[in-house]
């Protein structure tokens, strides 16, 4: 089967726009949450957040997109158009319906949905114009990034939750493999969503101030938004064109739980990342980074600690496994892409991202958590791990590329 | 010469025609009237009345009353069409198969009314006095998960929100993992349940049948038709490796030849993609080592718009000419969405088994020169079905269904 090999990253984060300004922030262990502008929080628990601040869609050719594309659509066509830039890549004619897409979500562009609401709740309008309508379905966002650059292959929207960037990225890697596209625009768009930030306040999941995964004294996740959008090429077709290459993809593993909603299983996770680890013929000895799933919430980082002590074995406590959502809170359905990108630049750079806010040990979560400052560190194979609601799981291996 | 070496052995339907294979079937040939005074919601801000509702579906003829309290109707209809997929492939789920047993689901809209629920309760009561416990439902994989969580499947979980293409392209992804090794079995869903906020959608985009006030009616390809009839339900459909189909003595229903997906990115308007639909057809025969001549029959998605009959009309008739006979059963059961591709292909399977090809009732005056099949008509020596789908953002899906011959 074809190789396959990421090429190109765009991210619009709370950190940052950009591979560059969100690398050297994520290494610089800078937090990208503040107060939540969104929408009002006052009736809420908690009132922090992690919005992207200063996007301008205008900035990204997109002024006569923003009335027909919602924020989730522009945050993932931005993010596109950075990838594409960062790959140097230009779609040829003969390129365009062998290029797929394949984005992640949890609730789609929610915002939009949001705003509907408000308008017939508080103001009893329930008119809406077409452009307004058509931002809502779901898979408005790939086909926005489609149509934005010409790209004629499949193009797909995985609603996989709190896993759907894994989901979308894994779909593009055998779309490839599979000899159907030759390039995957791959990734996940979230948009800062008030019925994510309602629920998780009400299921008391929410930190007030920071998100401490592997924390003794954390006190929950903190709610999200951003996008990330990777470029996947076949390995011919990334050397046939000189592309810079940032790793590769050797496989992926996805498990259910098939046991509750919302609480994660040891058992799910720990099937999860066997099978990643098998498809990428990697033995766990191997692994020298997990991007951890980490969301700062004790059902979370104990199930994940648990599990990875089960798939590692004795030699858990030398692989350094850091959680960059303690940075850039929980973007969702954007979040395990950020994370894959994070991967990406780990191997390329030899630099670990750190989990921040740490500061006391939790006896039961006793791994390398990287804590409070960036490492340096050569990682040939990392792991990168995502779990949802519905117990999806997803765990994807990424390796330095060698010809 | 196959792509894939994929089977059928199951099919599980929850849908305003019938509710089984069986009354699926006989709703669909007898050309049952399926669209009724709508009763899940309030119409009175829209000038249409009725829809597809699945008006006799109990959910309690599938789930016990302490599970339901929780359940959105989405995930209520794919766990009953989940249940008699299961039952229907005669397929046990144990701990010992379960890891190689996996289910996709295509949900677009699925979890919209629960979204605007929660979202609503917190505008009006305050955010601190929403209750918690339908928060789950907020995500668009929530009806997969449940049905996971309910039948312990643990192989992998998937929910795709393609629209109009989501169950084919649940189809086309189950497939992949079957052919890559990582499941032997696949349930392939969709679902998508009537609600307010879905209706008012397509009423506020015109794409409605009936909205100056007249009867709806769906007639796909008619010169007479003027929208589509919202409607609901779920499909399911059991996809196996023939060696494991084999193995456990499974009775197949039907093979899978090939499938293809494309997309339109030069077009404008609602459902302008011909390239996208006729690359994806063609490709579908390439990949099935078939020429035009052996489709035997089309199953089309027309649901009587302006723009996505046209659409489909041009492409068939480019292609096919009046050569091929072409059934569209939105014309009986209304525009299911994303449940569409589902119940397509769950019917095309029937057609390769029984030889009868179901009727699109409505049309008394075609708008176009393909052979459409206006009357349930018996077909012999069947082979190869196509069946097509088609999403107004620019999607297209096909897929190649053939007759299993042991």
């Amino acid at each position: 089967m074809k190789r396959v090999v990421i090429t190109g990253i765009g991210i619009v984060s709370s950190i940052g726009i950009g591979v560059e300004e969100f690398w050297k922030n994520l290494l610089d262990g800078r937090s990208g949450i503040s107060p939540v502008t969104a929408f009002d929080t006052t009736e809420h628990f908690t009132h922090l957040g992690g919005e992207v601040k200063n996007f301008d869609p205008v900035q990204f050719g997109l002024k006569d997109y923003t009335k027909s594309l919602s924020r989730a659509s522009l945050l993932g066509v931005a993010a596109a158009k950075l990838a594409f830039e960062d790959a140097g890549l230009h779609l040829q004619d003969k390129d365009k319906s062998n290029t797929a897409v394949c984005m992640g979500t949890t609730m789609g562009s929610v915002q939009s949905t949001e705003y509907i609401n408000e308008q017939m709740v508080l103001f009893n309008i329930k008119n809406f114009n077409k452009h307004r309508i058509c931002q809502v379905p779901t898979n408005s966002t790939p086909s926005a990034i489609a149509r934005f650059f010409g790209i004629n292959g499949p193009v797909l929207m995985f609603s996989t939750a709190c896993a759907a960037g894994n989901y979308a990225i894994g779909y593009g890697f055998d779309l490839i493999r599979l000899t159907r596209a030759d390039i995957a625009v791959v990734g996940g768009a979230e948009p800062f969503s008030k019925v994510a930030f309602t629920g998780f306040n009400q299921f008391k999941a929410v930190a007030p101030e920071k998100c401490q995964p592997f924390d003794k004294n954390r006190k929950g996740m903190m709610v999200a938004e951003g996008a990330a959008v990777l470029i996947l090429e076949s390995l011919n077709h990334a050397l046939e064109r000189n592309a810079p290459i940032y790793a590769e993809i050797l496989g992926y593993g996805l498990s259910c739980d098939a046991r509750h909603m919302t609480t994660p299983s040891v058992e799910g996770i720990v099937a999860c990342m066997k099978k990643a680890l098998k498809e990428s013929k990697i033995s766990p000895n191997e692994v020298d980074y997990i991007s951890a799933h980490g969301t700062g919430t004790v059902a979370n980082d104990r199930a994940e600690v648990a599990a990875i002590k089960e798939v590692f074995g004795e030699h858990y406590k030398a692989i350094p496994v850091s959680s960059i959502k303690s940075m850039l809170g929980h973007t969702m359905g954007a979040a395990s892409a950020i994370e894959a990108a994070a991967c990406a630049l780990a191997i390329k750079t030899g630099f670990i991202p750190p989990t921040i806010n740490y500061e006391t040990p939790d006896p039961e979560c006793d791994i390398d958590c990287v804590p409070n400052t960036a490492r340096k560190h050569n990682v040939h194979v990392a792991m990168n791990n995502s779990y949802a609601f519905g117990g999806n799981n997803a765990s994807l291996i990424l390796k330095k590329y060698r010809g | 010469m196959r792509e894939t070496d994929l089977v059928i052995t199951g099919i599980g339907i929850v849908s305003p025609a019938g509710i089984g294979r069986e009354d699926f079937w006989n709703g669909l040939i007898e050309a049952k009237d399926c669209f009724h005074e709508i009763s899940l919601f309030e119409t009175t801000d829209f000038t249409v009345k009725k829809a597809g509702e699945v008006a006799d579906f109990n959910p309690l003829d599938f789930i016990e009353k302490r599970h339901l309290r929780t359940l959105d109707r989405s995930t209520r209809l794919l766990i009953a069409a989940t249940q008699l997929a299961i039952d229907d492939a005669r397929i046990e789920i144990n701990e010992e198969n379960t890891h190689e047993i996996g289910i996709v689901a295509g949900a677009t809209f699925g979890s919209l009314h629960s979204i605007c629920s929660f979202d609503i309760e917190g505008l009006t009561e305050g955010p601190r006095y929403v209750n918690p416990s339908f928060f789950p439902n907020t995500v668009i994989n929530s009806p997969a998960g449940q049905v996971s969580i309910r039948f312990k499947i643990k192989g992998y979980n998937t929910t795709i929100s393609t629209g109009f293409c989501a169950s084919t392209d649940a189809f086309v992804y189950a497939s992949d993992f079957l052919r890559l090794k990582r499941a032997f079995v696949s349930l392939v869903g969709g679902v998508e349940e009537l609600c307010e906020e879905t209706f008012r959608g397509f009423y506020l985009l015109d794409l409605l049948s009936g909205t100056d006030g007249t009867e709806p009616f769906s007639a796909p390809f008619d010169k007479r038709r003027n929208g589509l009839v919202l409607s609901e339900g779920a499909g399911v459909i059991v996809l196996e490796n023939k060696e494991y189909a084999t193995s456990r003595k499974a009775r197949i229903l039907a093979e899978v030849v090939s499938y293809a997906m494309a997309f339109s990115s030069n077009s404008r308007g609602t459902f302008n993609s011909e390239s996208a639909l006729k690359r994806a057809i063609l490709d579908a025969i390439e990949k099935g080592g078939l020429r035009i001549d052996d489709i035997d029959l089309i199953y089309s998605s027309a649901n009587s718009t302006k723009e996505l009959d046209r659409m489909e009309a041009r492409v068939l008739d480019e292609l096919f000419k009046d050569k091929v006979p072409v059934t569209a059963i939105k014309s009986v059961l209304g525009e299911t969405y994303s449940a569409s591709g589902s119940l397509a292909i769950a019917s095309a399977v029937e057609t390769l088994n029984k030889g009868i090809i179901p009727p699109t009732c409505n049309v008394s005056a075609p708008e176009y020169q393909i052979n459409i099949v206006r009357d349930k008509m018996k077909i012999d020596n069947i082979n190869n079905i196509l069946i097509i789908t088609s999403d107004p953002y620019g999607s297209s899906t096909a897929i190649i269904l053939g007759k299993y011959r042991s």
